[in-house]
């Protein structure tokens, strides 16, 4: 029976089937946003499942040269990191499937899974594009999981513990935005450094690596890894609603706050133009780590003087 | 120093003949060390058509319509610089009025050609919505030109001797409108190039080309003129009606991308006045003037300033119908050794902005260049000769 | 030096309508000096040629039926056709213009893009010497 029940809550609800369903809803939604602060029409409302359908029913076509499991197996493992770590957060405004102590930890690693198997991914071939793509993925990676980890790990330290589910009630009456506005700030930015969003979409720069880490990708390892993306963007803004903007007591609540908070998002990817890698690094080493121990410090030093 | 495995270490990327930097093919190799490009070869050529060879074959007014299509955006100018040409040879007086109108059709189509870049130089950066919203207003001039024209692209507006079409008083009104609003967004992107920070950060003191490297690599157009290198065919040789309506030089001294930014968008002004003027001055008079449908044997050259640089027409005539020979020089072709030189040392990631910043227009520039070393012969292969060598060269013999 | 310059356009873009053009639900009107399609009327046609000499593309061919009694018709490929003009203005007589209102020529087949103009008769005589045999007929005049 337990085993049924885990089965459903990874293949179907709340992770899985109704996750990805969700991951491309929301990946149109963006797309839309993008549009209309652009002043033009943007995709119909199935574009994204069009995609998805037609990547998936495609030809994989293996390049010379790589290693074959590694290409085809990095990007389930890249989906299967998303989906599990959506057993554990407040998906939906419905309180995690599974919790236990430690698990915003747990959750922290798997979203970075995405990440680190794009770049192996990129690694794994012999394509220029690909390679100098991975470089930047995992540059990326390194540069801004510092600032987003303390940014998240914020709120962990102002509720007294490492679990989600403990984290969202405190949040619940505690509306974090206003008691810590720089880790707001540096959260959002992180998500959209993580979600390799523009303006720090350096790793697959369409105009000078072409797709980078994801160039010799087709058919089905592209379109679990686009999946992945889009779980990924659906558990970001879960995380940072639920920890930020007063937690996600009910459905309603939680497409509200994340449908508010994906409206910012696309906000600012419209408004600025695309960083080089090394700027990126240089922003993120230097202002978003400072900006996060600034908080940290008031932070603490309330809670020593209260 | 770099010993012999280390030099293999370095990565050549190959930018093109596909490639999403790329709105036309051309093929550029980047040797890069890390993200630091440390050498630039370049190979053009995909985009020749054999125009030159094609013009021979058709008679003078044919070749009017097939010079314009050397290039979308700038395909006024080529069939300006053309008849021009033609008039030269055939000694035709083009009324003051037709001039007036050629000088109208290639201020706007500067305009045009100037918002294009503008929009692809920005989603080059990553800067998308510069893109889209340059582009938007693109629209106005486009329908601007489709009125008083008859088409948006290609506007097909000379002939041998004068012009098609004429300015009625409600395309003036249309075309006054249409700036007024075109200059009020213009500013809005001056202010936008000049002050936006991430912009800023990806444009200025990149790809800096100082003054006398210009003139030693022999830059044309905006570029060189964002490098405090004055010139300008419509002041220095001015042609058409450039002579009753002068024209200002823009000059910038900074001579990196954002100089490079700054230059087309004040150009961009200076063209809105310019029409202005023209609009308000317009001669009366006819339309065009009688050519002869056998061109008098001779040669004429004529040199116009495309949206790109300084553009040069040659044409030979033997007395018949059909020229004997049209030799066009491109402004890209003078630009791309800037390119070349300025990429070493800079990052990837600056490698489409700087490709960019010179405005390349690769169907322009493929025609057949013959390049003389001093000391040389002159080879000159026929076809049977041709033929060997290549079978010689790629090993393949029939 | 400022972030995000462009934050006026983005910020009302999000309450204006999208400023693309819903074709071909919404059609603009197209301009009257639009180059569409030609169009040839046989009445002053004194038969010179000129325009099929002219045309960059060959688009246009003048069947001469009988030139005494001013007997022509004509040839028009709207595939060819590249809308320059050069046939309007290189006629001295004023025999063809370009309509402003036909330019949606998109076709499924090359049929309709073979056009003939003329009084019946004379096109009747002129495609019995051409092997499009299924080609349109467009009377004019």
């Amino acid at each position: 029976m337990e085993i049924l029940r885990s089965v459903i809550a990874l293949l179907i609800f709340p992770s899985g089937l109704l996750l990805l369903v969700a991951g491309l809803a929301y990946e149109w939604v963006d797309r839309k946003l993008l549009a209309q602060y652009q002043n033009r029409i943007g995709p119909r409302w199935f574009q994204p499942f069009a995609d998805a359908l037609k990547l998936l029913s495609k030809e994989e076509v293996i390049p010379e040269g790589v290693n074959p499991f590694l290409f085809v197996g990095l990007p389930i493992v890249a989906l299967a990191g998303g989906l599990t770590a959506a057993l554990y957060v407040p998906i939906w405004g419905l309180p995690p499937a599974y919790s236990f102590t430690g698990d915003l930890i747990v959750t922290l690693y798997l979203l970075s899974l995405l990440a680190l198997c794009m770049g192996v991914a990129g690694a794994n071939t012999m394509d220029r594009f690909s390679l100098i793509g991975a470089t930047r993925t995992l540059t990326q990676l390194f540069s801004y999981e510092a600032p987003f980890l303390l940014a998240l790990l914020g709120p962990a330290i102002v509720a007294g513990s490492w679990q989600i589910s403990e984290i969202t009630a405190y949040t619940r009456e505690h509306w974090l935005i206003f008691t810590q506005p720089l880790g707001f700030i540096v959260i959002v930015i992180g998500l959209m450094g993580k979600l390799e969003l523009p303006p720090f979409d350096a790793p697959e720069a369409e105009t000078e690596i072409v797709a980078g880490a994801l160039t010799e990708y087709s058919g089905r390892g592209l379109a679990l890894f686009r999946l992945g993306k889009g779980v990924e963007m659906v558990i970001g803004l879960t995380l940072v609603a639920a920890f930020y903007l007063g937690g996600v007591a009910n459905p309603l609540w939680f497409l509200v706050k994340t449908l508010g908070l994906l409206l910012v998002v696309a906000g600012i990817q419209a408004l600025l133009a695309r960083l080089r890698i090394d700027q990126t690094v240089g922003l993120w080493w230097r202002y978003g780590v400072l900006l996060v121990l600034v908080q940290w410090i008031i932070m603490i030093g309330m809670r020593i003087v209260l | 120093m770099k010993t012999e495995e280390q030099k293999r270490e370095l990565f050549t990327i190959p930018i093109g003949p596909q490639h999403p930097a790329l709105k036309e093919p051309g093929h550029f190799r980047f040797t890069v060390d890390g993200e630091i490009v440390t050498d630039v070869t370049v190979r053009l050529g995909y985009a020749h058509r054999g125009i030159e060879k094609a013009a021979e074959e058709r008679n003078w007014i044919q070749n009017i319509y097939l010079m314009e299509r050397i290039c979308g955006i700038c395909s006024h100018i080529h069939a300006t610089a053309y008849c021009l040409g033609v008039e030269q040879l055939a000694n035709v007086q083009v009324p003051p009025r037709a001039q007036a109108i050629r000088v109208l059709v290639a201020e706007l189509e500067r305009i045009h050609s100037h918002l294009l870049w503008l929009g692809v130089a920005a989603h080059e950066a990553g800067f998308d919505t510069l893109f889209m919203y340059s582009w938007r207003d693109r629209e106005t001039v486009m329908d601007l030109l489709e009125d008083l024209t008859g088409n948006r692209v290609n506007y097909s507006v000379n002939l041998l001797g004068g012009v098609k079409c004429d300015v009625s008083s409600e395309q003036i009104d249309a075309i006054y409108k249409g700036l007024e609003f075109l200059e009020k967004r213009t500013h809005h992107y001056l202010d936008v190039v000049g002050t936006d920070a991430m912009f800023l950060q990806r444009t200025r003191g990149v790809g800096v080309m100082t003054r006398s490297y210009a003139e030693l690599l022999g830059a044309v157009g905006p570029t060189a003129r964002a490098s405090a290198v004055a010139r300008d065919i419509r002041v220095e040789a001015p042609y058409a009606a450039y002579p009753d309506f002068p024209v200002n030089i823009i000059l910038e001294t900074a001579g990196d991308l954002a100089a490079r930014f700054l230059v087309r968008i004040k150009e961009l002004f200076e063209c809105y006045r310019l029409v202005r003027e023209i609009l308000n001055r317009l001669p009366p008079g006819e339309l065009v003037a009688r050519a002869p449908r056998r061109i008098p044997a001779g040669e004429a050259f004529s040199r116009v300033e495309a949206p790109r640089g300084e553009l040069f027409y040659f044409l030979k005539s033997n007395g018949s119908d059909k020229p004997e020979r049209v030799k066009v020089r491109t402004p890209t072709i003078c630009n791309w050794t800037s390119v070349l030189k300025l990429a070493v040392g800079h990052q990837l990631a600056d490698i489409p902005m700087i490709l960019v910043g010179i405005d390349p227009c690769f169907s322009c520039n493929d025609r057949s260049i013959i390049i003389h070393r001093p000391g040389s012969e002159e080879q000159c292969l026929d076809w049977e000769t041709l033929r060997q060598y290549g079978q010689v060269k790629y090993g393949n013999p029939t | 030096m400022k972030l995000g310059a462009m934050i006026s356009d983005v910020t009302t873009s999000l309450f204006r309508k999208p400023v693309t053009e819903r074709y071909p639900f919404e059609r603009k009107e197209a301009s009257e000096h639009l180059r569409g399609r030609l169009a040839w009327d046989p009445e002053n046609c004194s038969g010179c040629g000129l325009c099929a000499m002219d045309c960059p593309a060959g688009a246009i061919e003048v069947v001469v039926i009988d030139k005494q009694a001013k007997r022509f018709a004509c040839h028009y490929h709207v595939d060819r056709c590249t809308f320059c003009a050069q046939c309007v203005h290189s006629c001295r007589q004023g025999c063809l213009a370009m309509a402003s209102d036909i330019w949606e020529l998109a076709a499924l087949s090359r049929i309709p893009f073979e056009l003939w103009y003329g009084d019946d008769e004379n096109v009747k005589l002129a495609m019995a010497g051409t092997p499009a045999s299924e080609a349109q007929k467009s009377g004019a005049g």
